[in-house]
């Protein structure tokens, strides 16, 4: 057996050694973005990181969360008068509440940047100045069994008819949340309505569909969010549905899609077809500890390359005038097919308040057999614009 | 024995993890709850104004009173059979412990994601009515009674071991002697039920209720996950729903405090009664 004594000047050597390494290693500037990725897109924005580090020399810490947290963590830093968090991407709707916790972009040079995106995306970001900028543009299509149907309806009669063929399998995702607003915009905007006005023309003849519908529209509608709404059309409990592209993307891993499960444009309304703005936009937090490079990550994964990138290994739409949409008859076609028509939402003080509004009266007509005008004119004296922020 | 000069330094630092886990915290959300959320003012109503008008509030206010009542006494019934029937020397008594306790040992968001597997209308439930010829049923509709039963039995169902275990203690710690002398007096097995073990297993029972009925009000996982917020609503339901759906801290603390207050006065006449040491 060895002597210990014997190899313990050896250990202690290596013992020192280690010490001198990790003493003497430098520590490189790291930078901690905050992302809403899905697990499989994890590895795709790893390595996207990855060559912004080789190029810059910079770390990138990458944390995975979702879109609430994100919000939380930076308003709680901005609470806390210092912060950890150098770059942070936010959904659409939480842009206005976030906007006060982060910086103004207009002084640091994204002139170029700005060029390159469509204006309407780089608008919804602009909240007392420009602080966000979009990494991923996302809307709704119709998603749809195509075993049963055989096609997807294309306007409001011919959805009408699917439903009364198929009682009870029409799915709206009308749980008291932001989801169900993104159901019934689209719906209101297709008829002509402005989506603020409770009582316009638009919004009274959404409404009037909808009464139509109600008797034949899944009852379970009532607690339908993303995630379960897509089980649900599935399991072929539904067989249409309004959803967002990471749905596809769930049946494709599940092998459900493109074969039964296709998407489709939403169907066209009396003003034609119209779908809501969704995605994630970049922002720089108040307290950000290194501003000005994680304003050069920003620039970097909004350029062309990166964009591109991102498009084709995950399918993102990009906001860039130069990255087409691609995919016109594969897994996210109906998405495709829905590009020109998409809309931000009412920028408008007090859109939460707006937004609960239209639920309240979306499950009304929907779940509660209510009158539409009768629903509508509820909405319209329950929402009281307040001055939460500014456009 | 101790001083109490060591005494007190030795509760000291339970004293202060309560203070920092519970009483800060405490406090800052019946200050949330009386803030408002627009302006900032404090102390103000606003958020109780909210609540007042929100029919999804008085769902779950009601949810929360009817809920844990059905919910506590199918525990009761459900606890007492089974332990009274297997307090008996039956075979594969042991197999059979181990079966009911099962659902109380799994993580309760496996226990209940399997569960609405099995109840969602094209679920296993329906799958084997199905096979049977007979019609399905929509166990889950969203404000159903069924919806209210379905969340009742299976959150009973997974906390009835708890009742069971309080239960088959308190029926091994009764003398078997009292039960010989009663039956060669002729009482039945009936009477000696009613005569003799339920007077006996009053004490235990009545802790199995303080400690059910206590925890049944703050009710959250078998609702959300079988139903979702608006199915079959309850007051910690709803006020996450504020909190992630809306991000209302002061309607969602507001609806705390008042799940909190509920708690509290639920337990006053059960804590006066004599607890068994």
């Amino acid at each position: 057996m060895t002597d210990l004594r014997s190899v313990r000047p050896y250990l202690l050597t290596l013992l020192l050694l280690l010490l001198l390494v990790v003493g003497c290693t430098q520590r490189r500037e790291s930078l901690v973005v905050v992302m809403a990725l899905l697990p499989g897109e994890l590895p795709v924005v790893r390595s996207v990181l990855a060559d912004f580090e080789q190029a810059t020399g910079m770390e990138v810490q990458l944390v995975a969360q979702q879109y609430a947290e994100i919000r939380r963590a930076v308003a709680a830093e901005a609470a806390a008068g210092r912060g950890t968090i150098d770059l942070a991407e936010f959904d659409v709707y939480s842009l206005l509440p976030a906007s006060r916790h982060m910086r103004p972009m207009e002084d640091v040079g994204t002139a170029e940047v700005l060029a390159a995106l469509e204006a309407e995306t780089v608008r919804a970001g602009r909240i007392d100045g420009l602080r966000f900028l979009p990494l991923r543009v996302s809307w709704q299509a119709m998603l749809y069994d195509h075993e049963v149907l055989g096609r997807a309806p294309a306007t409001w009669a011919e959805l009408l008819d699917v439903a009364r063929r198929y009682p009870g399998r029409i799915g709206f995702k009308a749980a008291l949340y932001e989801g169900a607003t993104c159901d019934v915009l689209p719906l209101v905007w297709s008829a002509g309505g402005n989506g603020i006005d409770f009582e316009d023309e638009g919004a009274i003849a959404a409404f009037d569909f909808l009464a139509e519908l109600a008797p034949f529209v899944d009852p379970h509608s009532a607690t339908f969010k993303e995630a379960t709404i897509a089980e649900a059309l599935a399991r072929r409990e539904l067989v249409v549905e309004f959803n967002w592209p990471f749905a596809m993307a769930l049946y494709e891993s599940q092998g459900l899609a493109p074969g039964r499960l296709r998407s489709a444009p939403l169907p066209a309304g009396p003003a034609g077809r119209t779908t809501v703005l969704g995605g994630g936009y970049l922002g720089v937090p108040l307290h950000a500890p290194h501003p000005v490079a994680a304003q050069r990550l920003l620039s970097f994964l909004l350029s062309t390359e990166v964009q591109e990138r991102l498009r084709r290994e995950l399918g993102w739409f990009s906001a860039r005038h130069d990255v087409p949409v691609g995919d016109t008859t594969g897994l996210l076609s109906g998405f495709a097919a829905m590009r020109a028509e998409v809309r931000p939402r009412p920028e408008i003080p007090g859109y939460p308040a707006l937004s609960r509004a239209w639920q309240q009266a979306f499950r009304a007509v929907l779940l509660q057999g209510v009158a539409p005008r009768e629903a509508l004119r509820r909405a319209g004296q329950s929402f009281r614009p307040s001055a939460q922020g500014k456009r | 024995m101790i001083s109490s000069r060591v005494a007190f330094w030795l509760v000291v630092p339970a004293l202060v993890f309560l203070a920092i886990f519970l009483l800060y915290p405490t406090l800052v959300a019946v200050r949330l709850a009386f803030t408002d959320g627009a302006s900032g003012v404090f102390p103000s109503l606003e958020s109780f104004r909210v609540l007042a008008g929100d029919g999804l509030f008085h769902r779950a206010l009601l949810g929360n009173l009817t809920l844990p009542l059905v919910a506590v006494t199918l525990e009761l019934v459900a606890g007492l059979g089974l332990a009274l029937l297997l307090s008996e020397r039956l075979p594969a008594r042991r197999l059979l412990r181990t079966a009911i306790i099962l659902p109380f040992a799994l993580p309760e968001i496996v226990f209940l994601t399997i569960l609405r597997r099995v109840l969602e209308p094209h679920g296993y439930a329906n799958g084997g009515f199905a096979l049977a010829g007979l019609p399905g049923f929509d166990f889950l509709a969203p404000g159903s009674m069924s919806a209210f039963f379905s969340v009742a039995v299976v959150d009973a169902w997974r906390t009835t071991p708890v009742v069971f275990l309080i239960l088959l203690g308190a029926l091994a710690a009764i003398p078997g002697e009292i039960h010989e002398a009663a039956r060669l007096d002729g009482a039945r097995g009936w009477q000696r039920l009613r005569r003799i073990t339920l007077p006996l297993l009053g004490p235990a029972l009545v802790a199995a209720l303080l400690l059910r009925g206590l925890d049944e009000l703050r009710i959250f996982a078998a609702p959300l996950v079988l139903t979702g917020v608006e199915g079959v609503p309850v007051l910690s339901t709803y006020a996450y729903h504020q909190w992630a759906d809306y991000d209302a801290i002061g309607p969602a603390s507001a609806a705390s405090l008042v799940l909190a207050c509920l708690a509290v006065l639920a337990s006053i006449p059960l804590i006066k009664r004599r607890i068994p040491a």
